[in-house]
């Protein structure tokens, strides 16, 4: 169906624009109820800690303190997806985030104050903080609640396999194996964490405001926690500043937070200062990748092999089922025969990970296209070569059964390889100080929702007022990625209204249909299929009535301008006319509609076989930087980004992830790490986090490719997770490409670079 | 964070001030770009009380001053007044570019040169420019005298001073060296992994003044983030005086650059290892007279 559209693709600014820049939006911090008090979380000194001892009664005694909780005080469930991680932790910890003890008071002073003021009586134990040391046979068993089914210390493991992998490593020429080290890397939500717990004495319900990215899954989760019914908690979800994944999980101040409320039956809010935010908020998955790959004497890929090593922590998050998505990368970016894939979560006493935008595939992505480089280096090809030989294809049906119905694979790497004059680059001569280099890398990702719960829809209710306004109630949650106002552009496109007479309510579960959340770079794709679903039930209530008003034929209406047009007369009548008529007169109904889109994507089998999205991105860079050999400091000159985004919705928010991808990829790439030793967080700020500040970033240039899915919303694809995944492994491409040294973790810092000069040196 | 705070307008009050309020729990706060860190990871029993030099006006502490003599620069400039400033930019490149480094625009706007020496960071830019210039500190005392000590025994240790209690730093003073028909010769290198925001992991500050000949007639170089303090290299300088810059060449370079990491103590930290350190100082120093 080709049609002209006057609103998708136009660009179009972000509904929320003025609001976001002029202070106005009330985020989680903002928030004020009457007699709120407020809380603060104990956590503990040491990372492995016997507690023997904690004595509140200095704090309970400290005027304005209502509420000290322990573990002692509250009948609580496990949290996390392995239920392995108690609110508050009793008798031992075993990380520095862990939570002992929570305090309300009437302001954030006492309640510091009173924290500090409990007395905790610790024996320190010896802690593991190395994955490899926790699988060793006289490692203790770390986590009291693990289920132990596949090892003491393994959270949870992940088997995968396609083709036959002895053959095609007899068919293999080329054989390259190597260790991947991918560091800690966190969200750094410019809006820290926050919640605020309200709880009724009168009705014993639980109104949480809380910036949770998934707001069923978490109203379901906290009931489980709390031992209540999901239906007598409602999630409010203020303007949240920041997720990118970090929200995916409920995490232990939230349940805490509502614990408070409960007992003191006020409302109570916790909010984390930044450096409670690098200690006790998510961190990307650290994890050791051993990869082998194969291809023949013509550079056809032959197989993979790899073994993941994760560094869980001490506790089980969503984040430890991210070889589900990395799994993808090795089963399917780039036509491969067989695939043998196996990875290991291990418990260690470290901070424990989370979900953060990618979820895994960045990692996958950097070894894979790091090893792609070093394969085609031993077979003497040329790296783009090698990559255009090898990849995906519109049809494609991989050795996982992921079904590929429109694919840009090739065109993002022909693109980027054009657009950065790959081809005729200058070679570094491996002399003088500043040498360049362009490094190139692709990805694949789920682009049309994934489908790992058994439902990934979203329900949509939309109605007209009596004046023309359309409210669009939708599941799906805006957390800065720009939802609200593709819905909007929709709707605006489909049935004519202006935007400004769109409003889209979407932060209130006991108002808004069930939506999975935000995750998988979704949202667009799915709630924009749901919007289109219930806005095509509204066209056809008011075409109904505009044939009778207009005196013409169904065919003849055209919706444009806040009014329904004859196009053979030109005669019109506004919308709001309409909708009266129809509330008013005969048929004397209400102008509403409501309509759930289930994608057609299928659920895994237990081999991880199936088609797991209705749609797949793919994209690829290519990013040239400048090494300064005397400092080993990379400067990145330029990044191509070439990405299938199926159909360009909003070229202006689509700019926006593009570009806060990249921004995000490069820091992944070269300067960020959270930085553990023993156990303790040692760099719990921006001065030492080193997030890339707006002088690191060069230009970034765009190259959309359109495919026009035949699923998606007008052909759109996913697009918001794609653009930091092959960034890194680009990155480290480029720096070999300019030096002619190899780096195999990330980030590729300055020091790591002048070591690698000075071993090639010698 | 919780602190008291004194706002003394004139000289007469400042010097009150510092005469009532001596003792561990007493901060002077300028641009608080560092102070308001400092005061929020304090663990103390008392209540800090800061003595607050935002409203001072005495132009001694608050104006650049060019005479015959040299530059005066108060201790309340800020790196941002130091920046746009036409005699620092001819006469003290090295301190200019040194001060457009410090931070971020916003923190360069707030940021003032006494705070700078007086936090005594090792990786202090403006200290760092400052050192390499043989800049003498002009030092108030609670009972109006002044006393002028040269910055770098100024710079005792990390994050130490020779301040005494009851002393403020006035000023700096840069005396101008008589020379003809000289020209300078000067940076500010600054290696961190980012290009703003970044505390450096290794700086080198130099000045040198050339004769129409080229002959290097004086050279002030500071290194920082090496040693407890920013340290002055004089056998360095000592070694390219008299000498035609541009005829120095690979030898004369790596013995130059051997000369500046003798001077350096680097230790390892989150921010890089000892070895990075040296590794880097060296490159960048003789980096100077890459061709």
């Amino acid at each position: 169906m080709k049609r002209d559209l006057k609103i998708i693709g136009k660009p179009t600014r972000k509904l929320d624009a003025e609001a976001r820049v002029s202070g106005e939006a009330v985020y989680g911090h903002d928030i004020v109820l009457p007699n709120m008090l407020h809380g603060a979380i104990l956590r503990t000194k040491h990372p492995t800690a016997e507690i023997l001892s904690i004595d509140t009664s200095k704090a309970k005694a400290l005027p304005g303190v209502v509420c000290v909780l322990t573990a002692d005080d509250v009948d609580v469930n496990n949290i996390s997806y392995k239920g392995d991680h108690p609110i508050l932790k009793k008798g031992e910890v075993n990380c520095i985030r862990d939570e002992i003890a929570a305090v309300a008071a009437t302001s954030r002073e006492i309640a510091a104050k009173a924290l500090a003021l409990i007395e905790v009586e610790y024996k320190v134990r010896e802690g593991i903080f190395d994955p490899f040391a926790a699988l060793k046979k006289e490692a203790p068993q770390l986590n009291r609640f693990a289920s132990k089914e596949q090892g003491k210390n393994i959270a949870d493991s992940f088997h995968y396999e396609h083709g036959d992998l002895q053959e095609q490593k007899e068919k293999s020429t080329c054989v390259v194996s190597q260790r991947y080290t991918l560091p800690r890397v966190t969200h750094c939500c410019m809006g820290t964490s926050a919640v605020t717990a309200d709880y009724s004495r009168s009705t014993k319900r639980l109104t949480l405001y809380s910036l949770s990215q998934v707001p069923f899954l978490f109203q379901r989760d906290l009931a489980k926690a709390l031992r209540m019914e999901p239906s007598n908690i409602r999630i409010i979800q203020p303007v949240i500043g920041g997720g990118f994944g970090s929200k995916l999980d409920m995490h232990p101040f939230e349940p805490i937070c509502a614990l408070l409320s409960m007992q003191t039956c006020r409302p109570v809010q916790i909010v984390f200062s930044r450096e409670e935010e690098f200690i006790a908020s998510p961190t990307r998955q650290p994890m050791v990748i051993d990869l082998t790959t194969g291809a023949d004497a013509d550079g056809k890929f032959t197989f993979r092999e790899v073994k993941i090593t994760k560094d869980n922590g001490a506790y089980t998050s969503w984040g430890a089922t991210t070889p589900f998505v990395m799994m993808q990368t090795f089963s399917s970016l780039y036509q491969i025969p067989a695939c043998r894939f196996d990875s290991y979560a291990v418990y260690t006493n470290n901070v424990f990970a989370g979900s953060f935008r990618g979820y895994g595939n960045p990692q996958a992505t950097f070894a894979l296209e790091r090893n792609i480089d070093l394969m085609a280096m031993e077979l003497g090809m040329d790296k783009m070569q090698i990559r255009l030989l090898n990849a995906n294809f519109a049809g494609e049906e991989t050795g996982q059964k992921l079904h590929f119905r429109s694919c840009g694979h090739k065109d993002a790497l022909q693109i980027v390889s054009d657009k950065a004059n790959y081809k005729n680059r200058q070679k570094s001569n491996g002399t003088g100080r500043f040498r360049r280099g362009i490094g190139l890398a692709s990805m694949l990702h789920v682009g049309g929702g994934a489908k790992i719960y058994p439902s990934d829809g979203c329900g949509t209710i939309a109605k007209f007022d009596d004046y023309g306004y359309l409210t669009i109630i939708s599941g799906a949650s805006e957390i800065g990625q720009g939802s609200e106002t593709v819905l909007a552009m929709i709707a605006a496109e489909e049935l004519g209204v202006s935007i400004e007479k769109v409003r889209i309510i979407n932060s209130d579960t006991d108002i808004k249909p069930w939506d999975v959340g935000v995750h998988a770079s979704r949202t667009s794709f799915i709630a924009g299929n749901s919007l289109l679903g219930a806005l095509s039930i509204l066209k056809i209530q008011l075409s109904a009535k505009a044939v009778a008003l207009l005196g013409t034929d169904l065919d003849d209406l055209i919706f444009e301008d806040d009014q329904i047009r004859s196009g053979r007369t030109g005669k019109a009548v506004k919308i709001g006319k309409v909708v009266r008529d129809i509330h008013f007169k005969q048929p004397h109904e209400l102008c509403t509609a409501s309509y759930y889109y289930e994608p057609d994507s299928e659920y895994q089998d237990g081999a991880f076989k199936g088609n797991v999205s209705s749609a797949y991105a793919f994209a690829a860079q290519a990013i040239e930087v400048e090494v300064d050999t005397y400092t080993g400091n990379v400067r990145v000159v330029d990044v191509h980004v070439a990405q299938d985004v199926g159909k360009i919705l909003n070229p202006l928010g689509l700019a926006g992830q593009i570009e806060g991808g990249v921004v995000m990829g490069l820091g992944y790439a070269l300067t960020e790490e959270l930085i553990a030793s023993e156990g303790h967080v040692r760099n719990p700020n921006f001065h030492n986090y080193k997030l890339p500040t707006a002088s690191d970033i060069p230009e970034i240039h765009f190259h959309p490719i359109e495919t026009s899915d035949q699923e998606g919303p007008y052909g759109a694809k996913g697009v918001s997770e794609a653009p930091l995944i092959p960034t890194a492994a680009a990155v480290a491409n480029a720096v070999s490409d300019a030096l002619g040294v190899e780096i195999f973790s990330l980030p590729v810092t300055p020091e790591k670079i002048l070591q690698a000069l000075k071993e090639k040196s010698v | 964070m919780n602190f008291e705070m004194i706002t003394p307008r004139t000289t007469g009050e400042l010097l009150q001030a510092l005469a009532n309020n001596q003792g561990s729990r007493v901060r002077i706060g300028a641009g608080y770009t560092d102070l308001i860190l400092e005061l929020k990871g304090l663990k103390c029993e008392e209540t800090p009380l800061v003595i607050n030099l935002a409203d001072l006006t005495d132009p001694k502490f608050t104006h650049i001053e060019k005479t015959d003599a040299g530059i005066r620069l108060g201790a309340l400039v800020t790196a941002g007044k130091v920046i746009i400033d036409a005699s620092i930019q001819t006469e003290l490149p090295v301190l200019c570019k040194a001060a457009s480094e410090l931070g971020s625009r916003q923190l360069r706007h707030r940021a003032t040169l006494g705070g700078n020496l007086c936090t005594a960071s090792p990786a202090g830019d403006i200290a760092a420019a400052l050192v390499a210039l043989e800049a003498r500190c002009e030092i108030l005392s609670a009972d109006g005298t002044l006393r002028t000590l040269a910055l770098t025994d100024f710079l005792v240790g990390v994050r130490k001073t020779a301040l005494r209690q009851d002393e403020v730093l006035q000023s700096v003073f840069i005396p101008t060296r008589k020379s003809i028909n000289k020209h300078l010769l000067s940076d500010f290198l600054k290696v961190g992994t980012r290009r703003s925001m970044e505390i450096a992991v290794v700086s080198l500050a130099y000045q040198f003044e050339l004769d129409a000949e080229e002959i290097i007639r004086h050279a002030g170089i500071a290194i920082g983030s090496v040693a407890p303090t920013v340290k002055f290299v004089s056998a360095a300088g000592e070694f390219l005086v008299g000498k035609k810059f541009s005829s120095i060449g690979a030898v004369a370079a790596d013995k130059f650059a051997a000369m500046v990491c003798a001077e350096a103590t680097p230790i390892s930290d989150i921010r890089a290892s000892a070895w990075y350190r040296r590794e880097v100082l060296y490159n960048i120093s003789r980096g100077i007279f890459d061709k």
